[in-house]
């Protein structure tokens, strides 16, 4: 029993045992839209659960049976009764449910489903396998399949700031899920499904990138580091990352080889698919 | 001759009447063994899995039976982790909540509280308990497998657990196969309370004069009856492709053939998933709401609005089984209709939930063990309600699918809700049952040890969830981001001992009120409905005579009866005016 009390520390409990978490540091430029949705959730239901336990904790104390209060014989099953207990259904309906619906609508059509088009939108192809990521660069030409596709190094991803980021994301082997909680980001990747997602970040920095779904015994280690750079960076990362022409090492040897699940996956990459 | 002997008129042998019985009520007990039995179960691999996420990768302490894992060293290895909580949800939902509920209450009060003999099939009924027995030692035996039991998630999505999808050994293909054989016992069952609930209800037993309490039984059981099969038929599908190959939800690189669809898997699940929740949560409700009625000494407020109400948020919990799936990638505009439908619920929902309120209201509320269970689960609920939202909300589940948050969510509705009401209705007609009252100052610490530390590990479970810990990830502290909630994570689990600790004060509180020679009055709670017409022990049969209803369930405080505040059902109001 000893060891439990060891193992407590006290300062935990000082600073933090007992009060709300923040959500982490938001550096996209559509987060704040899921922010302000919990946001809002939180107030609206922290009043309503608040007037609830100041009723029940007003019942409680008014009508309790140690205090003489003789029970009133209705059945509260009159027009009048059923018409308020509905009014306020409807009442809960309307103040939270339809303005959050309204919200995450209006933040769907604006930001999340509305994919970004035109020259300077990055495309990265991501597929995870057991238990780590690849990425895929389309290069130079700006084509996904070619000789020029740039993989680097597996967990790795690099993106520029400031500018739209178009993922397709595809799975080798089990269901995962692609979690940035920096970006508020969360999307499945499930086999023999190309699944498009994007965003945008506002600030430079490496943040965690995450698997959500559970994949198997080493889901906890399937972590990958997302490093937003300056374009100048990002230029320079992936030229270090370019396949070089007279270098036979390149990812090249991997498509021969087809006996071999353990690496990187045979069939990469996939051609782009058009997202409507 | 031997076998005539078995069959015919020898009813007193031991076996016949208290192991192969075919009386509702006996049956029910059976089904409260089990259940408690696993709840204990379930609730030890809780304490392992808050263990490992407060000390990662350290040594278990020999109070948590750190002995199992010697052969790892004394840690929990991530395969270890990965069994626990897929076998914690399994055996939670379908071994420990379901028995205790709708095995127990469902098969003890059924009969008695509509005024019949017993079930309509009651061999079919004991038949659904010795296939819930197989069931469980099926599933108990894929524990003595070399690579354990299945480790998939209580979901059990495929492909990962398809054989392909890298988890060795057979425990997932045994954990298809028990559920499998548990949804047949279910679906035995639903069929048996339904029938009985149609059919055998005495004369004047309308169905809203039926207590609310079986309103929540019979929906669940319609619920049972209509997406167990659905569910049957998924996980057979995915037996067929653990066992002889097929290819029902492989895709890509994992498929020879034309690719099947892991989607498809999910779907089925979750049109089965869904409700399941509901059916979990029904018997609450009703029980919930004729609990505060008796102890309020006040008739339910409006009683066939919250019936009607529970009935409507039966038919919507078929059609919301989407917004478990927001992020897998399915249509965008199934997304948003799923969100409407899901959102509807909270109208119904809040109405009855009003509607407990209300019989609070004006009423003469008595603190009795089982009327702190009931005003608990109203705390509990309220909040397991409201933070749904989140999760219905399309875009903020975004952040939050597959975090803590979810798991702290649909614990306070299906954990903390199903088992204070568990609780309350075990308290409240402990006394009907075995004839003896629980000791009820025993059991006010049990309310408020269990109530405080729920309540502090599950709204801190939605905090780190909050913050963005995902789950079912076996050492958090690999993440940057979540460091910071290694404090967080540790107090999580002492409160989760805490809880543990009030629950084996619960099982001291029934093995020493069972050996107490005080036994309990007849009617102990002065309550309307007919099981307590009947004095312990009820006999096989329940009642002599037909009972004859001729009021509602919740006949309490009239004013026209002098010196008595409640007026049984089976009672005629006449004969009270007149003497």
């Amino acid at each position: 029993m000893n060891t439990i009390f060891n193992r407590i520390k006290l300062r935990h409990l000082l600073y933090q045992g007992i009060w709300f978490q923040d959500l982490p540091k938001d550096v996209s430029v559509d987060g704040y839209r899921i922010d302000n949705v919990i946001s809002y959730t939180d107030l609206v239901i922290s009043i309503y659960f608040g007037i609830v336990v100041a009723l029940l904790v007003y019942f409680i104390f008014q009508y309790r049976s140690s205090r003489g209060h003789k029970a009133e014989y209705d059945h509260g099953d009159k027009r009048k009764n059923v018409m308020v207990t509905a009014g306020l259904g409807f009442l809960v309906f309307f103040s939270v449910d339809a303005v959050i619906e309204t919200m995450a609508f209006k933040d769907l059509r604006e930001a999340f489903w509305n994919f970004p088009k035109g020259e300077n939108v990055v495309r990265v192809e991501v597929m995870p396998q057991q238990f780590a990521w690849n990425f895929c660069y389309p290069g130079p030409d700006n084509e996904f399949g070619t000789e020029d596709d740039i993989i680097p190094t597996q967990n790795q991803m690099h993106v520029p700031v400031n500018t739209p980021i178009v993922i397709q994301l595809a799975s080798w082997d089990v269901i995962h899920s692609f979690y940035l909680p920096n970006f508020r980001v969360k999307q499945d990747a499930v086999p023999g499904m190309i699944t498009p997602l994007w965003f945008q970040a506002k600030e430079t920095g490496v943040y965690d990138i995450a698997c959500a779904e559970l994949c198997g015994n080493s889901h906890y280690k399937m972590k990958g580091y997302l490093t937003v750079e300056s374009e100048e960076d990002y230029q320079k990362w992936l030229n270090e990352n370019s396949p070089q022409e007279t270098d036979s090492d390149g990812w090249d040897d991997w498509e021969d080889d087809d006996s071999d699940d353990s690496g990187i996956p045979e069939n990469w990459s996939w051609a782009w698919e058009k997202i409507k | 001759m031997g076998e005539n002997k078995m069959m015919g008129s020898n009813n007193n042998t031991i076996i016949s009447k208290y192991i192969f019985s075919t009386d509702h009520k006996v049956i029910a007990k059976q089904f409260m063994a089990l259940g408690t039995f696993f709840l204990f179960f379930g609730g030890a691999m809780a304490m392992l899995i808050r263990w490992q996420l407060a000390y990662p990768e350290q040594k278990v302490p020999w109070w948590l039976l750190g002995f199992i894992f010697e052969s790892d060293g004394g840690i929990i290895t991530p395969d270890m982790y990965n069994q626990l909580f897929t076998m914690h949800g399994t055996i939670m939902i379908f071994w420990a909540i379901t028995p205790l509920l709708i095995g127990t209450f469902g098969n003890f009060l059924i009969p008695l509280q509509i005024g019949t003999h017993d079930m309509a099939f009651p061999k079919l009924n004991m038949f659904s308990f010795w296939t819930m027995f197989l069931a469980s030692l099926v599933l108990l035996s894929s524990y003595i497998l070399p690579n354990g039991a299945a480790s998939g998630g209580w979901t059990s999505y495929p492909p990962l657990s398809s054989p392909s999808g890298g988890i060795p050994g057979l425990g997932q293909t045994i954990w298809t196969l028990a559920l499998i054989i548990m949804g047949v016992s279910t679906m035995m069952g639903a069929i048996n309370y339904i029938v009985t609930v149609v059919r055998l209800r005495t004369p004047g037993m309308d169905y809203f004069k039926m207590p609310l309490s079986i309103w929540g039984l019979f929906l669940a059981s319609i619920l049972n009856a209509v997406f167990v099969p659905v569910i049957a038929a998924g996980l057979i599908l995915l037996l067929l492709d653990q066992t002889i190959g097929t290819e029902f939800f492989l895709a890509g690189r994992l498929a020879s053939g034309d690719p099947g669809d892991p989607l498809l898997f999910q779907h089925v699940f979750w049109i089965f998933g869904h409700p399941e929740v509901y059916i979990l949560i029904l018997p609450v409700w009703g029980i919930v709401s004729d609990l505060l009625s008796v102890f309020s000494r006040k008739p339910a407020y409006g009683y066939k609005v919250t019936a009607i109400a529970m009935s409507t948020v039966v038919a919507l919990s078929s059609l919301v089984w989407g917004h478990h799936m927001y992020t897998t990638g399915m249509s965008p505009l199934l997304g948003k209709s799923f969100m409407f439908l899901t959102l509807l619920i909270s109208i119904p929902s809040s109405m009855f939930f009003l509607n407990w309120l209300g019989t609070l209201w004006r009423g003469s509320i008595h603190f009795n063990t089982p009327m702190l269970f009931s005003i608990g689960v109203i705390w509990v609920f309220g909040l397991g309600g409201l933070t749904g939202l989140y999760n219905a909300t399309v875009t903020a589940d975004i952040y939050l699918h597959d975090t803590m948050f979810v798991v702290g969510h649909f614990h306070y509705t299906l954990a903390a809700s199903v088992m204070l009401g568990s609780f309350a209705a075990i308290y409240y007609w402990f006394p009907c049952m075995f004839g003896k009252k629980l000791d009820s100052r025993l059991g006010k610490i049990h309310f408020w040890g269990s109530f405080i530390s729920l309540n502090y590990v599950f709204f801190n479970m939605m905090a780190v969830g909050y913050a963005g810990q995902h789950r079912r990830i076996y050492n958090p502290s690999e993440y940057s981001f979540l460091k910071h909630l290694s404090g967080m994570n540790e107090w999580i689990t002492i409160f989760a001992f805490l809880l543990g600790i009030f629950q084996a004060l619960f099982l001291f509180n029934i093995v020493w009120s069972l050996a107490k020679k005080e036994k309990s009055e007849k009617n102990p709670w002065h309550a309307t409905t007919l099981e307590w017409t009947v004095g312990y022990p009820i006999p096989h049969g329940n009642f002599i005579h037909e009972p004859i209803v001729f009021n509602g369930p919740h006949e309490y405080s009239r004013p026209d009866i002098p010196n008595r505040d409640w007026l049984g059902q089976n009672e005629d109001k006449d004969d009270f005016i007149r003497d």
